[in-house]
């Protein structure tokens, strides 16, 4: 009797044997076919940084619907900046305050979607790689203030058209913002700014930087030039 | 596959689409794209953007600050800067609104029977040159003393150093960077003969470990931090956090390690053992480059006034110190330390793999530390053992804390034994000093005076009667507080404070001076990794505030010292710049011409032939190696770094029966030091309103203490009380409780310690013992 059930296990692990390596076979064969699909894929068409990393989320947009009835507006897109271009607060409170972004508020905000609490869409991070959120990102937990203040935020700067019906300009600078799309597309995107062609992808074909905001530059995410 | 189809579908259109508008360019030459339209586009509003490195930490950020109609109304991280490369913390990024509170202090302010009575300026500094004069005809010279700051631009600090060390003639020059950066200072001239690092920022580009030395880094130094958390991404690095509470870092890293307090000491030893016995060492490099030494133990902790030490360094031998060190065995300290003898060889691997590049940073864990020395000792051991130092990527890297710690008091030397260059005891370096300041050899006085404990017990005593404080807040600072305020309002004190807002500090002062505050005035700061940096003055300061600088050249000039103070109003900050670097010429520290750096974001020291030095002491990158090696740790007389013997000694007040947790101070992410800016900018203060006491949740439980509750902390020196946070942004180990500095509600130094490490007077304010009841 023992000696059967060792045969048979012996039996069991050729047989396991065999399968695995048929199996790591043949997706070894499939791999080495991809690259054929993978060019057909438009992946390598997006010249800008953000798209590198989330490839789809183009084409995403393209096809979902955008629920306009919570759509926020810029006027409420700036109440939680303290001036044009400053990271923004966070809004809602915070379970966990030692944990670190990838964990935690890359769940949400990386790809968004509609949160029934707050009846609001998430809004998406345009540097989903920066993980410790918390470095510029914080809660508000009070509304008092130390001592009041007088800083006045400066004006918003405007969008450019060098001619009439040329595409607008950029009016930011896009340190930290060159996914163009995390804040210019899809249903947490603030309707004034809201782009119509999602699905173009390439945003800086036609819409430059206004000079005086500069380029995204030596920036932070190439370390090693 | 269904997908498949369906992208490819896509992407035909879309290709479709994207030929189409190449064809549309080509066809119609009318139509705009990208570069023609960048350049029509008119710029829109008066925004300027002008670099200045961040007011906050000593991280040195870049920032670039728009300027709108002569008001700064926004920031961003300045891309070209090699720092941050672009990337600011929340604090950098608000720093702005700190210039714009409405209790900003304008105009000076005289105590007249008891209350704040406005006065001009010009009256103001008549008053604090006469009251100078008369204390120093009534008490001495060494009855008139500055306390300054690490965040002193370079051109204050230098010429406070000039005024009182070589015009006055005192050595009673202190500054905060004392209680933050001395241990630091020491460790560096007790290992290598010269201060600050060898290293610097790029070598995280380069390292595959880097270990945290009790440094919450993911808070302290998010920007740094963040280029670590790049590393990781990009090439796999790993952070190994040593800490006594668990933290953001802790969560954050590959590896977290607690150890009990003070027990670093052990753990490091403990490292240099098991490098010592897997053979770890780099034999070619010790012997080389390096020399053993002992020095006393036993010290005493300066507890009583007027406390002295001296090390006596003796010469021994690696036998030795191979036999010293067997009384760190892992199995031996595991106890002590409460780390397991897994983790101590898991470390010391760490460090001894010849294949993997370390960093250690620190900055308040091993420096407020009343062995403060030692531990920096120690931690200098592990990386000369192992000969990782000072190439791309090997570095121990001491982290600091505010802007100019390292440029202006470090650097420029405002401390009571420093000169601009060297210490006075030398009289070699007096001479120097002397011959570039125009002044006589003898007035400076060959001995230290007060260091900044020990100057604050001195106005105490009443061997200090003047006082003038600079850019900072001791009176929320300083540990054991009460006594040192008190001292401040004893009657024949006379307390001159300059600063930006009302503190803790202006309260005791007979005389506030209204302060320009960072781009209201031209200036430089020095950060942690050598780096000067420029900024000029972008904004107007408010009503009659004016720099630190120019109120002192303003006194200096009624006391009598025109000749040392002929500076020109326009042109004095570079007057000043071009006579303090005639201090440091040599390749050894000669400093970047102002010119560079106006042009870029700083440059490091020694700056020679026109180039930065990014690594000290290797022949490769620095000019100043003369001995023909690889290496040459130059600012020791034979050439060599010193491994030092340090042993473990307990700290000077533990937990006992009465007093049983200890208590751990520190800072948040969101306030910088006293709160005095950061807490009058609307976001961070909304974002952190108040200062709480961190208890472990099974310690809250038996004290059935929640989040919120309020709690009664008291220490032999005093008591507070404050809410408790329980689980939420630190746990500190049972028996431990940690508690922010950063609110002047909850003084949390009334109940600190003012125990020093004997060498670098440095006080510990991480470790007291006190008592924790729910209010």
């Amino acid at each position: 009797m023992k000696r059967k059930g060792i045969v048979f296990l012996f039996v069991l692990l050729t047989a396991s044997f065999i399968t695995i390596c048929d199996f790591s076979y043949r997706s070894g064969q499939k791999g080495a076919y991809m690259p054929l699909e993978r060019e057909l894929t438009s992946q390598d068409f997006y010249i800008e940084e953000g798209f590198n990393q989330e490839p789809h989320s183009a084409q995403r947009h393209s096809t979902i619907l955008w629920d306009t009835l919570f759509q926020r507006n810029t006027k409420e897109y700036r109440q939680n900046r303290s001036f044009y271009g400053s990271p923004p607060s966070i809004t809602h409170p915070i379970s966990k305050e030692m944990s670190m972004g990838g964990k935690d508020c890359l769940q949400c905000h990386k790809y968004g979607g509609f949160v029934e609490k707050w009846k609001a869409y998430t809004p998406i991070s345009p540097h989903p790689e920066m993980v410790n959120c918390r470095q510029c990102h914080v809660p508000q937990k009070s509304q008092k203030l130390f001592k009041k203040t007088h800083f006045v935020r400066g004006s918003a700067p405007e969008s450019k058209r060098a001619l009439l019906g040329s595409p607008p300009s950029i009016p930011h600078s896009l340190q930290m913002r060159t996914n163009c799309l995390s804040c210019h597309a899809g249903p947490s995107a603030p309707k004034e700014i809201s782009v119509t062609h999602p699905e173009r992808m390439h945003c800086r074909q036609c819409h430059t930087v206004n000079r005086n905001q500069g380029s995204a530059g030596n920036f932070f995410k190439r370390n090693n030039p | 596959m269904g997908n498949l189809n369906a992208s490819r579908r896509n992407f035909v259109k879309k290709m479709a689409a994207l030929s189409a508008m190449t064809t549309a360019t080509a066809l119609f030459p009318g139509i705009l794209f990208a570069e023609t339209q960048r350049n029509n586009a008119s710029t829109t509003g008066t925004l300027d953007w002008k670099k200045a490195p961040c007011r906050f930490c000593g991280v040195g950020c870049g920032v670039l600050i728009g300027i709108e109609n002569g008001k700064a109304v926004a920031v961003k991280g300045d891309p070209n800067s090699p720092v941050n490369k672009g990337l600011c913390c929340v604090k950098g990024y608000h720093s702005i609104i700190a210039l714009y509170g409405k209790d900003r202090l304008t105009h000076p302010l005289v105590k007249k029977n008891g209350s704040y009575v406005q006065t001009t300026m010009q009256e103001a500094l008549d008053l604090i040159a006469s009251k100078m004069q008369k204390t120093i005809t009534d008490y001495g010279k060494d009855a008139v003393s500055i306390y300054g700051s690490g965040q002193w631009t370079i051109p204050d600090g230098y010429v406070a150093s000039k005024l009182f060390k070589g015009c006055i003639g005192t050595n009673n020059v202190e500054a905060n960077a004392r209680l933050c950066m001395a241990s630091a200072v020491t460790g560096f001239l007790t290992s290598f003969g010269l201060d600050e690092p060898m290293g610097c920022y790029e070598d995280i580009d380069h390292a595959d470990i880097f270990v945290l030395w009790g440094n919450n880094m993911a808070e302290m130094h998010p920007v740094l931090f963040s280029r670590l958390l790049d590393q990781r991404l990009k090439r796999g690095a790993k952070i190994i956090d040593l800490t006594t509470r668990t933290t953001r870092t802790s969560k954050a890293a590959d590896n977290s390690i607690l150890f009990r307090p003070q027990t670093d000491l052990a753990l490091a030893n403990a490292i240099c053992y098991e490098l010592v016995k897997k053979g770890w060492v780099h034999r070619s490099f010790v012997e080389k480059h390096c020399s053993f030494r002992k020095g006393l133990t036993d010290m005493g902790y300066g507890l009583e006034d007027n406390y002295q030490f001296k090390d006596r360094p003796k010469k021994i031998n690696y036998k030795d110190y191979q036999q010293f060190l067997e009384g760190y065995a892992p199995e031996k300290v595991t106890q002590l330390t409460g780390v397991s003898e897994k983790d101590i060889r898991y470390l010391a691997t760490c460090y001894g793999d010849p294949n993997k590049k370390v960093m250690s940073f620190w900055c308040m864990g091993m420096n407020q530390h009343t062995r403060g020395t030692w531990i920096n000792n120690l931690v200098y051991n592990i990386h000369l053992l192992t000969g990782k130092i000072s190439t791309p990527g090997n570095s121990p890297f001491s982290l600091t804390g505010q802007p100019s710690a390292c440029g202006t008091v470090r650097e420029v030397g405002t401390l009571t034994h420093k000169l601009p260059h060297g210490v006075v005891m030398n009289k070699t370096h007096r001479e120097h000093a002397a011959k570039i300041w125009g002044v006589p050899v003898e007035n400076i006085p060959s001995k230290p005076t007060y260091h900044t404990v020990e100057m604050f017990r001195a106005l105490d005593r009443g061997d200090i009667r003047f006082m003038w404080i600079q850019v900072t807040n001791p009176m929320v600072t300083m540990p054991k507080l009460k006594r040192y305020r008190d001292a401040a309002k004893k009657e024949q004190r006379f307390i001159v404070v300059s600063d930006v807002y009302p503190t803790p500090t202006t309260d005791i002062a007979d005389v506030i001076l209204p302060s320009a505050m960072w781009i209201e005035r031209e200036g430089l700061y020095g950060n942690s990794e050598r780096r000067t940096q420029y900024f000029e003055q972008m904004i107007p300061a408010p009503g009659e505030a004016m720099s630190d600088t120019w109120q002192m050249i303003e006194v200096a000039k009624r006391m009598g010292f025109e000749k040392q103070f002929s500076y020109q109003k326009e042109t004095h900050i570079e007057e000043i710049y071009k006579e303090y670097t005639r201090h440091h010429e040599g390749k050894k520290h000669a400093m970047p011409p102002l010119s560079i750096l106006k042009s870029q974001a700083g440059a490091q020291w020694p700056f020679v032939n026109g180039k930065s030095t990014q690594w000290r002491f290797n022949a490769q990158y620095d000019s100043a190696c003369s001995n023909g090696e690889a290496f040459h740790f130059y600012g020791k007389p034979d050439g060599k770094a010193v491994i030092w013997q340090r042993p473990y000694e307990p700290a000077p007040e533990v937990p006992d029966k009465e007093f049983d947790f200890w208590l751990c101070t520190g800072r948040v992410l969101e306030h910088w030091h006293t709160g005095s800016m950061t807490r009058r900018i609307p976001v961070l203060h909304k974002a952190m309103p108040k200062a709480y006491v961190e208890v472990h949740p099974k310690d809250a439980k038996r004290l059935q203490i929640q989040t919120g509750d309020l709690v009664l902390l008291t220490s032999r020196r005093g008591t507070i009380q404050l809410p408790a946070s329980v689980n939420e942004r630190g746990i500190p180990e049972m028996g431990q409780v940690f508690v922010p500095f950063f609110d002047e509600d909850m003084l949390i130094n009334e109940l600190t310690l003012d125990a020093f490490c004997p060498i670098s007077k440095q006080p510990d304010y991480k470790k007291c013992a006190v008592k924790v009841q729910k209010a």
